[in-house]
């Protein structure tokens, strides 16, 4: 049902990113007879995956001069006569000047077009179209505001502590937090202030301060002919200064009226924006149960295989054909999310020591061959390879099934146990004592702090 | 080759300026700004409250508040010809917006040109100059095939100063030849007729393909003060030429209506009725994307100081979609820019002048002054703006020009011929052309890019814009000639000859100065609207989309059959 041959859609497709990402994508195009050319920095060419595979080096390790540099990227696709190209996630993933300069150039760009990528960006409109579609907000202003006084009269309103964040910001910047009406004035000054200089962009909205919560996101699919399903939740608050962990789906502390409420809304809320592609809507789980939408992600995510593994749905596979302008070949009555899925991100950081990062030599790096379509592992790595420093750090995503929560566990357990890695340290005693632990096993924890984790 | 290989240009506002000097130039401008921000209301307050009393008193909307209800909810209005007439004294009265709005605005998606007679100013009379701003907006109308819509609410014309505005080549009687002109070229007009309409506003309605009146609208050819016996006979203009006779009996009406407000919902109707814009066609599956680095920062970029030079690609770099753009012809006459670019999702072409040095292709290892025409340049220009004018693409010339090279090598190399080929080219083109006078707009420099005698569509000034045929000082020095020497030090020793020249000089300075100010030009209509640089960027998305939005009346080639090509692969090679 969810299968259908595979057709030859592009010949050659450009993946312009590095990592756990690009092996995953190269993946999918393998069995889509489609052949992959990967754009790499100096300090990856002789990553595992590029091996017996075409490759271009776009320039040096720093991320700015290769996988930064947009002009470089295209035209290196347009050389090597790729059709396609691959952003994954990071780096140029949601950039808007990057989809129109590769679509200028006549590469698909596989994500959403540069306009609705644009719209995501910037924030009160995105907002604005999500709560016409039906989806819960943060409360707080509607929109931009005018100016001191309206943010007063909205704190005051929502109640404090509340957040003051830049329109077009990011990053933090012209971000404040705001504990009672006495410090706003100020606050709202030099945030103005702020963002007027990183953004020639003064425009501020401001939002009630929701601490710890968890995080959900939706998984969408959307075609170019209007066509959109979602492919389930899932839940991703085990989380450290913001970044995530551990994902599992389905989300078991949310209730089924809410799921199923919002998964509709997400799905015309996606429709009316004229979203194409994988996209994820984040949402904060408050504590009286409602899901309140945060942002929209127009990318595949890090933690899509859970999705995958629920569903038996090719996420690189499903935006490659969307890209390739076939409307979508399943129905939402087609789509069947089963048992449970958990995935653990293994980073070369070292969890006892404040997770500093542990580049360098992987001595030795074993997966147990007990695996089958019940656990797996995505990867780039293998024993001597060597962890570069300039990027990300994850070397590793273990994925498990089961019928239930409990069984996904276990088998999660006993496949990381039987990981054996030399050389640097990892992440995996950390993501062993958090399955263990009873706040994990209960569900009973929030963003705020790693279940089962000090330190 | 199909594609457009547009690439990134600019860079952020840190990487350009350092703090200080961006603070300092935006600071620069900011009297500019103050002042057209100023003059603006001063001209929409047309005759002021007393008079916006009156007309509420009868029941009537004021001409601007027609204007707001006419338009589509959360779009602005993109007026011309603001400051015709500003300033000008008849007889102790004044003439703000010279009695008319003349407006590009948004309605039911579409845009129109709306010509709305302003009743707060004389009851809508026609001053002087007031039928040339009618058929100028006509004259734009017919360019780009816009719906025209009439708002008619006029007195006639102000007789006191008939002489000035009755019988010439554009007297008032030419209105409606233009009216004509756009029935024969299958322009849809439509007339609302909200009050007086006497005389030539009497004929002003009758040539649209819909009229509407309401209860209070009359029109005749003569009221009833100069009609014999209307006195005694109690006969008041509405009853010669209300809607009971041009409706009913003498047929020179469509439509009558309860009142104003009733009349502009007819009209929005009628507007809707009409074609849609072709403008989301032409996208070509793209959007609208702002650019990737703000306009807002357009003066803190663009030094006051006209002897300054600065990144001319920066100032692109905020007008154009994503910050993306396609230089044509990159490596000749690089004292020009000229490329295309997406505004609005709607491809157009840009010429506009490098500024500071550039190399000297006559002299290697020499540099030249930017700004300035040279022959490759000249030569470089004319291919772009008939290769412009052949693939059907609108081009927009972003002037800031001190005119052609001068001198004995610039005659030998016969820029006379190179210039007037630029000018018989931009003369005969047929694709819209759209010109910005950025700020030095000099001599035949104003000319060769498309300044207003070549006909583009709207011409468009800054507050900062210099508008001459030379510098005062240039002037002063051409004036004194035989005074000076080599240096154009003056040569005499008498300390009293010298303080006169001196004097005499600064006069003719200070006077060309005065001339050069951009509400001179707007004025006499030698530009059509003054507008802020950070509000470029929106005019020139509607310019470009009015330049879409009729199908089928010009040549639109998809990009994949431009000329532009052949031009970039005789230059390049063309990409690998």
């Amino acid at each position: 049902m969810l299968r259908c041959a595979p057709v030859k859609r592009f010949r050659r497709l450009f993946i312009a990113n590095r990592g756990e990402v690009a092996a995953r994508i190269a993946r999918t195009c393998d069995s889509l007879g489609i052949t992959p050319v990967f754009g790499v920095s100096e300090a990856d060419r002789q990553a595992p995956y590029v091996r017996d595979r075409e490759s271009v080096i776009l320039g040096p390790a720093r991320a700015a001069e290769s996988y930064l540099a947009r002009e470089r990227i295209v035209q290196a696709a347009v050389q090597t006569q790729c059709s396609a190209l691959h952003p994954g996630w990071g780096f140029l993933a949601e950039d808007p000047l990057f989809a129109s300069l590769c679509e200028s150039h006549g590469v698909a760009f596989i994500g959403p077009s540069a306009a609705v990528m644009q719209k995501l960006g910037r924030k009160t409109p995105a907002k604005a179209a999500m709560f016409r579609a039906g989806l819960k907000l943060i409360p707080g202003s509607e929109g931009v505001l005018r100016d001191v006084d309206q943010a007063r009269e909205v704190a005051d309103s929502i109640g404090f502590p509340v957040l003051l964040k830049a329109e077009s910001g990011g990053g933090g910047r012209g971000m404040r937090v705001i504990g009672c009406a006495a410090d706003l004035k100020e606050a709202y000054d030099s945030a103005q202030a702020e963002s007027l200089a990183c953004f020639a962009d003064a425009r501020l909205y401001l939002e009630k301060l929701i601490e710890g919560g968890r995080h959900i996101e939706i998984q969408l699919l959307a075609d170019k002919y209007g066509h959109v399903v979602h492919l389930g939740e899932r839940d991703c608050s085990v989380q450290r200064k913001h970044q995530k962990l551990i994902e599992e789906s389905p989300a078991l502390v949310l209730s089924d009226a809410e799921r199923a409420r919002t998964l509709a809304a997400a799905v015309r809320a996606a429709r009316a924006i004229g979203y194409v592609g994988a996209g994820t809507m984040e949402f904060l789980l408050d504590k009286d149960g409602h899901l309140r939408f945060i942002e929209m992600n127009a990318r595949l995510q890090v933690e899509h295989p859970v999705t995958e593994m629920r569903t038996g749905i090719d996420l690189v596979e499903a935006q490659i054909r969307i890209a390739a302008g076939e409307p979508l070949w399943f129905s939402q009555r087609d789509i069947d999310p089963r048992g449970h899925a958990i995935e653990c991100r293994i980073n070369a950081e070292d969890p006892t020591n404040g997770f500093s990062p542990s580049p360098g030599v992987i001595r030795r790096w074993e997966v147990p061959a007990l695996l089958d379509d019940q656990v797996r592992v995505d990867t780039h790595v293998e024993s001597g390879y060597e962890v570069p420093p300039h990027y990300d750090s994850l070397v590793c995503k273990v994925i498990a099934w089961g019928e239930d929560r409990d069984v996904a566990c276990d088998r999660l357990t006993a496949a990381l146990e039987g990981i054996g890695c030399e050389g640097i340290s990892t992440t995996i005693p950390m993501h062993l004592a958090v399955l263990g632990s009873k706040e994990f096993r209960s569900n009973r924890y929030d963003t705020r702090a790693v279940p089962g984790w000090e330190g | 080759m199909a594609h457009v290989p547009v690439v990134p240009i600019g860079e952020t506002r840190d990487a350009i300026v350092d703090d200080a000097t961006y603070k300092r130039e935006i600071a620069g401008h900011e009297p500019f700004v103050s002042r057209l921000d100023e003059r603006r209301a001063e001209v929409h307050a047309g005759w002021g409250k007393k008079y916006v009393k009156r007309v509420h008193e009868k029941g009537k909307l004021t001409a601007r508040e027609r204007l707001e209800r006419l338009k589509d909810q959360g779009t602005d209005i993109f007026e011309v010809g603001t400051f015709v007439n500003y300033g000008i004294d008849f007889n102790g009265l004044r003439s703000p917006a010279a009695g008319v709005i003349t407006a590009f605005v948004h309605i039911e998606g579409r845009w129109c040109v709306v010509i709305a007679n302003d009743n707060t100013v004389a009851s809508g009379a026609w001053w002087p100059k007031t039928p040339e701003k009618i058929e100028r907006a006509q004259e734009m109308a017919r360019r780009l095939r816009l719906p025209t819509l009439y708002l008619v609410d006029c007195s006639g014309l102000f007789l006191p100063e008939q002489s000035k505005s009755f019988a010439g080549a554009k007297g008032a009687g030419h209105i409606f030849k233009m009216n004509s002109l756009l029935s024969a070229e299958g322009v849809p007009q439509i007339a609302g007729v909200f009050g007086d309409c006497i005389a030539g506003g009497g004929y002003m309605p009758i040539i649209s393909d819909r009229v509407y009146m309401t209860e209070q609208a009359y029109m005749v050819i003569a009221g009833a003060a100069l009609i014999k016996g209307a006195k005694s006979q109690h006969i008041t203009s509405l009853d010669i030429g209300g809607p009971e006779v041009h409706v009913h009996q003498s047929g020179c009406a469509d439509e009558r209506v309860p009142d104003d407000d009733t009349l502009i919902d007819c009209l929005r109707r009628e507007v809707a009725r009409l074609p849609s814009s072709g403008a989301a066609f032409y996208r070509g599956g793209f959007e609208p994307m702002e650019p990737n680095y703000p306009p807002a920062e357009l003066p803190g970029l663009l030094p006051v100081d006209h002897r300054q030079a600065y990144d001319a690609l920066q100032i692109l770099a905020r007008l154009c979609d994503q910050s993306l753009f396609w230089e044509v012809l990159p490596s000749v006459g690089r004292e020009m820019i000229c490329g295309v670019a997406r505004v609005g999702g709607l491809y157009a072409g840009f010429v506009l002048n490098r500024q500071g040095l550039v190399e000297d292709p006559e002299a290697s290892d020499e540099q030249r002054p930017a700004g300035i025409l040279y022959r490759q340049g000249i030569a470089k220009i004319s291919a772009f703006s008939r290769a412009c004018n052949s693939d059907g693409i609108p081009l927009i010339w972003l002037q800031d020009i001190s005119g052609f090279d001068i001198g004995a090598e610039a005659e030998r190399h016969g820029l006379l011929a190179y210039g007037s080929n630029l000018i018989y080219t931009n003369s005969t083109n047929v694709t819209p052309m759209f010109t910005v006078l950025l700020r030095k707009a000099s001599g035949a420099g104003y000319y060769a890019m498309a300044g207003l005698p070549y006909d583009p569509v709207v011409q468009l000034s800054t507050p900062i814009s210099r508008l001459s045929v030379m510098e005062g000082r240039t002037l002063a020095i051409a004036s004194y000639n035989s005074k000076l020497d080599d240096n154009f030090e003056i040569v005499t020793a008498d300390p009293k000859e010298r303080a006169h020249i001196e004097k005499r000089m600064a006069e003719v300075e200070a006077r060309i100065e005065a001339d050069m100010d951009p509400y001179v030009a707007a004025r006499q209509m030698d530009t059509d609207e003054i507008v802020r640089l950070d509000e470029l960027r929106r005019w020139l998305e509607v310019l470009v989309e009015m330049s879409y939005q009729g199908t089928g009346h010009r040549r639109v080639k998809n990009p994949r059959i431009w000329a532009m090509h052949d031009l970039d692969v005789l230059i390049t090679g063309g990409p690998a």
